[in-house]
């Protein structure tokens, strides 16, 4: 079972409120992003626009494993914890992997349901990003 | 500084802090766009409403019947003659909307915290994890007050008619340079603009950084003077969704006093599917 699985498991069997508190469990853990990469997130770098909370993705291909570092403002603890479940799944994993995600992610998660319509695309789009920064790194790593 | 013209709608962090242990007659209801800050910590004693899940319906687009409103403000120990203070994230858009939804079904009793959680958490005041629970409230809701709702016929004609518009969102979506809010992208709509005649004021401009309201010379200066509006004018406000609109409409109905405000819940999102709808583009694209 992939790391993502597990996670999608973790989360079915729960009731709404415990996936509240799972996701914000998630929202803490994310690592904070390394000094290296602040310059860039403040000069508007890397930014995933259809976040409408500041969010910030960087994603590597290193050695043929996917390296992904975030920042996401902390008034935003559901961009949080999503992208959180992001890296938790996909940091290490082969680039080929993140296209396994599947794109009704967020209702697999029972997500969907909590968050409403009208919240679901800014969080669409951070999947979509991850998958298409990963098509662009491993392409380059391969050239590289 | 002049008072605004309903001063008793709107409360300070100090009030609360004071006050919130009053629960016999006083509620706090977080309403957020993000659905973990209540979770991660509220105001000591607050509930949680979300404007999404609890007030609209999940089915229709719509708000919840009466029935369902009766049965969330009861679990929430909300009666008819509880005093209702809205609190929230993003300057008080998701508080404004769901006081206006209170508003929609007849409560009395309904404050907005000036400074929404921004000022608060600012201010370091203290907050806790702690969900809060109630004895249930006994609650009957009103008949839905359409006199402060618009609905699509009646905002066509009021624009036929030329009477005063208020687009409230941001210049882009305006002009129709884009289609959506900056950062909220196909949120959508198919066609970009906005509502002929109506006037551009973002509803950032009636709020300061720290959340607050500017003050009522400032909201006079902008509202009477720049765009010439009259406390007796029909107004109706509009945006994407209704929800940065419900903040207008709290500014003009309460803190100005305008007495006939409306707000057009379909906003964009429906006026820019609307085959035939009239549309003005003042966006060009440069060649």
């Amino acid at each position: 079972m992939s790391k993502l699985d597990a996670i999608i498991e973790e989360f079915q069997d729960l009731d709404a409120r415990d996936r509240l508190e799972l996701l914000l469990d998630f929202a803490e853990k994310l690592a904070e992003l390394p000094a290296a990469y602040e310059a860039e997130r403040d000069a508007g770098l890397h930014r995933v626009p259809e976040c409408m909370t500041p969010t910030f993705l960087w994603v590597e291909c290193i050695s043929g494993r996917v390296s992904i570092h975030a920042y996401v403002a902390p008034e935003a603890p559901t961009v949080k914890g999503f992208v959180s479940i992001l890296v938790e799944a996909f940091n290490g994993t082969r680039p080929d992997e993140v296209a396994t995600v599947p794109t009704d992610l967020l209702h697999r998660l029972g997500l969907a349901e909590l968050l409403g319509m009208n919240r679901l695309r800014g969080l669409n789009a951070v999947q979509q990003r991850l998958k298409n920064e990963i098509g662009k790194a491993s392409v380059l790593a391969v050239k590289g | 500084m002049t008072e605004f013209v309903h001063p008793e709608v709107l409360v300070s962090c100090d009030w609360v802090e004071q006050n919130r242990s009053q629960t016999d007659s006083i509620r706090i209801v977080e309403s957020d766009e993000d659905i973990l800050l209540y979770e991660q910590g509220h105001i000591a004693g607050a509930v949680k409403l979300d404007w999404t899940t609890d007030l609209q319906d999940a089915v229709v687009r719509d708000y919840v019947s009466q029935a369902r409103f009766e049965e969330l403000c009861a679990e929430r120990g909300i009666s008819n003659e509880t005093i209702v203070v809205f609190y929230g994230d993003k300057n008080n858009w998701w508080a404004c909307y769901a006081f206006w939804v209170f508003k929609l079904f007849g409560h009395e009793k309904c404050l907005i915290m000036n400074g929404s959680r921004k000022k608060w958490e600012l201010d370091k005041r203290p907050m806790t994890r702690e969900a809060s629970k109630y004895p249930r409230g006994i609650y009957k809701a009103k008949e839905p007050n359409n006199s402060i709702r618009a609905f699509r016929d009646e905002v066509l004609a009021h624009m036929q008619a030329r009477k005063p518009l208020v687009d409230v969102r941001s210049p882009g979506e305006y002009t129709g340079e884009m289609l959506h809010m900056p950062d909220y992208p196909q949120e959508g709509a198919l066609r970009a603009g906005h509502i002929p005649g109506a006037v551009n004021v973002p509803w950032s401009r009636a709020c300061n950084d720290d959340g607050t309201f500017k003050s009522r010379d400032q909201l006079e200066q902008l509202y009477l003077v720049e765009q010439q509006l009259k406390p007796s004018d029909e107004v109706i406000a509009y945006c994407r969704i209704g929800e940065r609109s419900s903040l207008t409409w709290y500014v003009l109905t309460y803190l100005l006093g305008f007495s006939k405000v409306k707000n057009y819940d379909g906003s964009w999102t429906e006026w820019g599917n609307l085959v035939g709808a009239p549309i003005e583009k003042t966006y060009a694209y440069k060649k």
